[in-house]
């Protein structure tokens, strides 16, 4: 008998085009599959088809999907309540048994069949063109069966269970879709527990169980080996495959199969509604209403009807279910908040605000596709329509009403939010709430987003006359939007809504992000206006379905007063997308990723001959620069003194000026005078012939005027250096000398597509050419400094140097910076509103007593840490000196900037210092290492290591600059904190190490020859020089670096002098084998010269 | 004021032609449409309640055009499907108001006091704030009409409205449709006779897409006047008496076939003459369409 059933639910479902589209649907999104989920992450060696690669994305798209599953057998004995057709059915002589195992099976065999888009899709994915043979193993279609049988096979068996039991238990269409929101919760929980084993086994879609089962694997292993189907992965299979028998033995214990039972209390009340109606009423005068049907009347139309969706949403007691679980889904997430170096930071209202948004998005996205249908289909499913369509309303109000209705819902959600999100404030501890930036976050951000993709969907499900095939059709153009934005096809008036809002900061808000942002959101609501009035017209209304003939009579529907308006709103759209493309293409330059690609190449093709040509060196800067923050504009006038290094007389200068279309250079001169050639005009390039040639050992003073000036706005993510309040920008953005090697294309694939040779990021360590470059480049080897900077007047402006003097004139503040040594020829300007926290430090080392300012400059309300930082700043500078050699500068700064960067930088005597890695950091004493003290005391460290000596721009480079300064931090931390915080910080570099070494691709380089692999340089560095000193002393390491700081020291070392190169590694490791003990010698090639797996 | 079909014809994408030519004129009043299940009706209803496109002829309500100025008779129309549901977590009054609105009685002093008046007239007024879910078939088409005469209108639509209640409710359906009609066009399609003959001054009835009688009730009858003969057979003298007789209709009294059959002249025979109903009329003219057209 179950087998009739069976074959009855099969031969139903094939005749039903949703099958066919969710197959669909898998199928192709599984093509693209890999790239979507791997997008952006790195793959190191693991290949796109490799069998954990296969298994985790099978995971996930059958954890992102399960949607269609709660579809698929949620429906199957709801059906039969929905036609009506449950007392037929159940009245005929089957038992409960063979319906619902015949009704299971049959849906689960049709599951089966629509998942195995899936696995058809991922294999075909591998023949697709834009993949690279190199990142692939040879074809296999055993491991894609076998990862289909072992990881989707059980995790759609427990999901199938349980939703065909609450489908059949609840029998109500919006639990069924809302169960997959519940799944997904699990699924969230899961990462909160902090037990990775029980993480492995509780993980509904095994991505996380994948990774621990694999997590001792080499990268090789990884790459290559199959999945042990043992241990934890088993047991998780195990685990979801039992809960779905559960949830089918309770289903079939508790379904009903008696129809009358379900409905009687139902009976009751009708004959107790009926019982008092049987009087006959006659005779009474029905008023008259007056009919309106005019603008005011539409508008009481239109606020009853936003009203009454909106009511009639949350009403449902799923929708209620939603917000429960997106509050709980935040309380738990927002347990770790804006974690740098695993230290947390305080729940500052946009850390909240940034956590809510990316968890609640999922939300947000169900409850639009998924009630935007249920609001389009709303009169057709309570089989209202016929009634509602024969009444005059005009079809515009009754779509624009549920569409305010919707947003409301939003509304209601957000605000469950931001209460969730004040409760975990308040229980930390933290009551600064701002509320404003909660309002923005949500109101500016995500809502015209949902409200925009919101259009979208009404349009669609108008338009579609099948609500499946509707929010499938929403779904694919989600992901259609997404995929056009990842392939560059990115530009704010065809993009769908825009680019997103830049980054919140405590400094500088959103700065003018802002504006654009807006505009363009009106343009594309402007936009959805549009979609929603055609909506209107083709929308069915009445019996009518056929699409094209809907269309033909839509004219007739197209009344006057919606006329005006879609003209206006029309007029209006076309004006906005006028201003925006005046102000994106006109005012500034839209580049396409193509377009900027080539010109790349181009650059390469036609000036790299230029690279190595002999240039002469910049001495001296001497620059008067005016910062108008509030305009987003600055000027810098003045000079750079070049002097020939060469051996031979220089006959041109080609300078390079920074190509961003925001910044002019004018009146370029040279003493002596110069011709102009721009041959290379177009690149930025300027080559000037000089009257009379450079000779070795000369100087020409070059003067120069350089301008940003902001115009109207940009396409996507404008310039974030010069801002409102925390401007932060660098040398690096005035004229430089001859080639840059940072124009040119670094991506493998496409440079072989350009025909360009390979690159490596740096030379070998025997680069004659590179060894005499402190940076990639070099425009000078150490330089004399004085700028003259004004600003607003309620900012302070900070360059490298003494303060000479400061004054007001024409309501600007001014500034006079000196400094009175030799530097290294990089500067930052920063200028913003600060508060000032002052202290002093005095050499005690030496002989000669020397004050050292200490200033740190920050946000206002960013005080938390400052005293650790000074703290630091105290510690370094006395270990450094007393330890190294004495620190070079008159002051030391640090400078708060905007979170736009999160890292910290030193320069001569400045260090600016991201607003997010420090400043905001909630510091436990008991759990978290001090790392506002430990950063700190790194980038003091580079006062030595980057300063005084700087390494030749070549492998090993930052084993020098960077290494080191981990090791001098690090003996800071440990003379100021307890061994265990040590242990803890070393712990810290280990997990990040392994992170790291996942993601290599290619073999990992000793910490000699590192590149720019920052797992090594940091992380492997830290471990292994303290190791290092552990083996041979600490004094005997600060004794070699004391050495090694005298010998090479950038403006007077012995050997820098003699040698006029830069250092290396090896000449470091000189240093390090001479304080090393013949017994102990192979501990500097174990550590520093080979690959040796680290331990701690 | 009167309802002016002319040669409304409409074709299914199927191949079905649902409507044929159909002309008719309906005055004020009542006016009963009459025909078995598929002939047409709904459709006729549902296009001339602007739900539908015709392929061909006109529709006119005084000066309305109701194909093109669908909004405009649908400012006047009432209208009561054949088959609706009701949003079940939501109560008459609240549902009711709603609709008030759709139908742009956007005061809402008259609008309360209308959906008051028109819940009374229904006999709702009571269980004016329990949910809709638990409304019987009688208490959902009275609410149904409610809805329908909320905006006045000037054209009603019931479509089959008593099918499916029970005798009392029918009546009490009827009383409350009986008090209409003085201004208004009314189109009841049913296809129970009865309601016609109890509440409607015209009458058409369509089988297969086409009217094949209009008129007033009392003439119609006058038509069959002394040919309806009666008899009482047995069932398996059935065959045979369809072969010699115009057998209209047939139907079982005490388990004996009674069947009717129209002749000008006595068959004898055992036949007795009766008074035709206008059932006799709706079987005999439903026996000539669907006979001609099998023939």
């Amino acid at each position: 008998m179950w087998y009739t059933i069976f074959k009855f639910e099969i031969q139903y479902r094939i005749k039903r085009p949703d099958t066919y589209v969710f197959f669909l649907f898998l199928f192709l999104f599984s093509i693209i599959g890999v790239d979507f989920i791997f997008q952006g992450s790195e793959m190191g060696l693991m290949k796109k088809n490799s069998p954990i690669v296969i298994a985790k994305t099978m995971g996930a798209i059958t954890g992102i999907f399960m949607i269609l599953a709660s579809m698929i057998m949620g429906v199957s004995v709801l059906r039969d309540f929905e036609y009506n057709i449950e007392s037929l059915l159940f009245s005929a002589p089957i038992n409960k048994k063979d319906y619902l195992l015949g009704r299971f099976l049959g849906s689960f065999a049709v599951l089966l069949f629509v998942f195995a888009g899936i696995l058809f899709g991922m294999m075909l994915s591998e023949f697709m063109p834009w993949h690279n043979p190199e990142d692939l193993l040879g074809f296999n279609a055993i491991v894609y069966i076998k990862t289909f049988l072992m990881v989707t096979l059980p995790t759609l068996f427990f999901g199938a269970s349980l939703f065909f039991v609450t489908g059949a238990l609840s029998r109500n269409l919006v639990v069924v879709y809302t169960q997959g929101i519940i799944l997904f919760v699990v699924f969230m929980l899961t990462k909160a527990i902090t037990n990775e084993f029980w993480q492995a086994i509780l993980d509904p879609f095994s991505l996380t169980t994948t990774t621990f089962a694999t997590k001792f694997w080499s990268a090789l292993e990884k790459s290559t080996q199959e999945l042990p189907f043992i241990g934890a992965l088993l047991y998780n299979k195990l685990f979801w495959m039992s809960l779905g028998i559960l949830a089918l033995i309770y289903g079939y214990k508790k379904f009903n199969f008696n129809v009358v039972k379900e409905k009687q209390s139902k009976r009751k009340q009708v004959e107790k509604l009926v019982g008092k109606s049987t009087s006959v009423v006659s005779g009474i005068e029905i008023p008259e209403a007056t009919k309106q049907y005019g603008l005011l009347s539409k508008w009481n139309q239109l606020k009853q009807f936003s009203w009454f969706y909106f009511i009639s949403i949350c009403k449902q007691a799923s929708f209620w279910g939603i917000v429960i679980c997106g509050m709980i889904i935040i309380l738990i997430n927002s347990v770790n908040l804006g974690t740098v170096y695993g230290v947390d930071s305080y729940p500052a209202t946009y850390f909240i605000v940034e956590e809510l948004k990316e968890t609640s998005i999922y939300f947000f996205i169900i409850i639009l596709v998924f009630y935007s249908s249920e609001l389009v289909w709303k009169e057709r499913g309570a089989k209202l329509d016929l009634i509602y369509d024969a009444t005059p309303i005009s079809s515009f109000i009754k779509l624009i009403g549920k569409y305010i209705g919707l947003n409301l819902v939003y509304v209601v959600l957000m605000l469950a939010l931001i209460g969730s999100g004040i409760l975990f404030q308040t229980l930390s501890g933290y009551y600064k709430y701002e509320f404003q930036v909660y309002f923005y976050g949500f109101f500016l951000e995500i809502l015209p987003f949902l409200a925009l993709y919101t259009c979208i969907a009404f349009f669609i499900q108008s338009v579609v006359n099948h609500k499946f095939v509707g929010i499938m059709l929403v779904i694919i153009f989600f992901i259609a939007n997404v995929a056009l934005g990842l392939f560059g096809f990115d530009h704010d008036l065809y993009f769908f809504g825009g680019s997103a809002l830049g980054t919140y900061s405590d400094m500088n808000g959103y700065g003018h992000f802002l504006k654009p942002y807006l505009l363009i959101k009106l343009y594309w609501f402007l936009f959805g206006i549009l979609l929603l009035i055609i909506g209107s017209l083709v929308n069915v209304r009445g019996t009518e379905t056929n699409l094209m003939q809907r269309i033909r009579v839509s004219k007739n529907r197209f009344s006057k007063p919606l006329f005006k308006v879609g003209s206006m709103v029309f007029l209006v759209f076309i004006l906005m997308g006028s201003l925006i493309f005046y102000n994106t293409n006109i005012l500034n330059t839209y580049w396409t990723n193509t377009k900027a690609t080539e010109f790349r190449v181009a650059y390469e093709k036609e000036l790299k001959q230029f690279e190595y040509i002999p240039q002469p060196k910049i001495v001296d800067v001497n620059l008067k620069v005016e910062l108008y923050p509030s305009s987003r504009d600055y000027t810098a006038e003045g000079y750079y003194i070049l002097k020939n290094t060469n051996a031979q007389p220089i006959n041109e200068i080609h300078i390079q000026k920074l190509i961003e279309e925001n910044i002019t250079l004018d009146a370029v001169t040279f003493d002596g005078g110069a011709i102009e050639n721009n041959t290379y005009a177009s690149y930025d390039y300027t080559i000037y012939q000089l009257h009379s040639p450079l000779n070795p050992g000369d100087s020409i003073k070059m003067n120069f005027k350089q301008s940003f000036t902001t115009n109207g706005f940009e396409a996507g993510n404008s310039n974030a250096n010069i801002v409102e309040n925390g401007t932060f920008f660098n040398n690096k953005d005035f004229p430089t000398l001859g080639y840059n090697r940072k124009y040119e294309l670094s991506d493998r694939d496409e440079r072989s597509e350009y025909n360009l040779s390979e690159r490596t990021n740096r030379a070998n360590r025997n680069d004659v050419k590179e060894l005499v470059n402190a940076r990639s480049g070099s425009d000078s080897d150490g330089i004399h400094f004085e700028m003259v900077i004004g600003t607003d007047i309620d900012q302070t402006a900070l360059v490298p140097g003494n303060l000479l003097r400061e004054w007001t004139e024409n309501n600007r503040n001014y500034f006079h910076y000196k400094m009175e040594i030799p530097m290294i020829d990089f500067y930052s300007i920063v200028s913003a509103k600060y508060d000032i926290k002052r202290g002093k430090w005095i050499s005690k080392s030496n002989s000669i007593s020397k004050q050292v300012d200490l200033e740190i400059y920050y946000h206002n309300s960013h005080e938390y840490n400052i005293d650790r930082m000074m703290m630091a700043m105290k510690a370094s500078l006395d270990y450094y000196s007393t330890s190294f050699s004495p620190y070079q500068y008159e002051q030391l700064r640090i400078m708060e900037f905007p979170r736009y960067a999160q890292f910290a930088q030193s320069f001569p005597g400045t260090v600016p210092f991201s607003e997010s890695i420090g400043f905001v950091l909630d510091i436990d004493d008991e759990t978290d290492v001090d790392m506002a003290f430990y950063v700190t005391a790194h980038e003091i460290a580079h006062q030595w290591f980057a300063m005084q000596v700087e390494a030749a721009n070549v492998k090993g480079q930052y084993f020098i600059l960077e290494t080191l300064s981990q090791y001098a931090a690090m003996m800071v931390l440990k003379a100021h904190y307890p061994k265990e915080k040590v242990q803890q910080f070393l712990e810290l570099q280990l997990e990040k190490y392994e992170e790291g070494k996942l993601r290599e691709s290619g073999a990992e380089p000793t910490l000699a020859l590192v590149d720019n692999q920052d797992y090594i340089y940091y992380a492997k560095g830290a471990l292994n020089m303290y190791q290092f000193q552990k083996v041979i002393g600490e004094e005997q390491v600060n004794k070699a670096l004391r050495r090694f700081l005298e010998d090479w020291n950038t403006t007077n070392g012995k050997l820098k002098m003699n040698t006029n190169r830069y250092a290396t590694s090896q000449d470091l490791l000189s240093y390090f084998r001479a304080v090393t003990p013949d017994s102990l010698q192979h501990i500097i090639l174990e550590l520093f010269e080979s690959v040796k797996p680290v331990e701690l | 004021m009167e309802l002016r079909i002319d040669n409304l014809s409409k074709t299914y994408s199927n191949g079905i032609k649902a409507l044929q030519n159909i002309s008719l004129v309906i005055p004020t009043g009542m006016f009963g449409l009459l025909g078995p299940n598929g002939a047409g009706k709904s459709t006729l209803m549902r296009t001339i309640a602007t739900l539908q496109e015709a392929d061909a002829g006109s529709i006119v309500l005084g000066d309305i055009d109701v194909l093109k100025q669908k909004n405009e008779l649908r400012q006047v129309l009432g209208y009561l499907p054949q088959q609706f549901g009701l949003y079940p977590k939501i109560s008459a009054e609240v549902l009711l108001n709603h609709f008030a609105v759709l139908k742009g009685i956007t005061n809402k002093n008259e609008r309360k006091e209308l959906v008051k008046t028109l819940l009374y007239k229904t006999n709702l007024y009571d269980v004016r704030q329990q949910n809709l879910k638990g409304f019987s078939g009688g208490m959902k088409q009275r609410f149904g009409i409610a809805q329908a005469l909320l905006n006045n209108p000037k054209l009603l639509i019931v479509d089959e409205p008593t099918a499916g209640l029970d005798p009392v409710e029918r009546n009490r359906f009827y009383n409350v449709l009986s008090e209409l009609g003085e201004h208004t066009v009314v189109i009841l399609s049913t296809h129970i006779v009865d309601d016609v003959k109890e509440l409607c001054t015209n009458m058409a009835i369509i089988n297969q897409g086409q009217v094949c009688l209009k008129g007033q009730p009392l003439q119609i009858l006058e038509g069959l006047k002394d040919k309806v003969y009666k008899k009482t057979i047995e069932k398996s003298e059935l065959n045979l008496y369809k072969e010699n007789y115009q057998v209209i209709s047939e139907r079982l009294f005490l388990g004996k076939p009674t069947i009717h059959i129209v002749s000008d002249m006595n068959p004898g025979d055992g036949f007795s003459l009766i008074n035709a109903e206008l059932e006799d009329v709706y079987f005999s003219e439903i026996f000539n369409t669907t006979n001609l057209k099998s023939n």
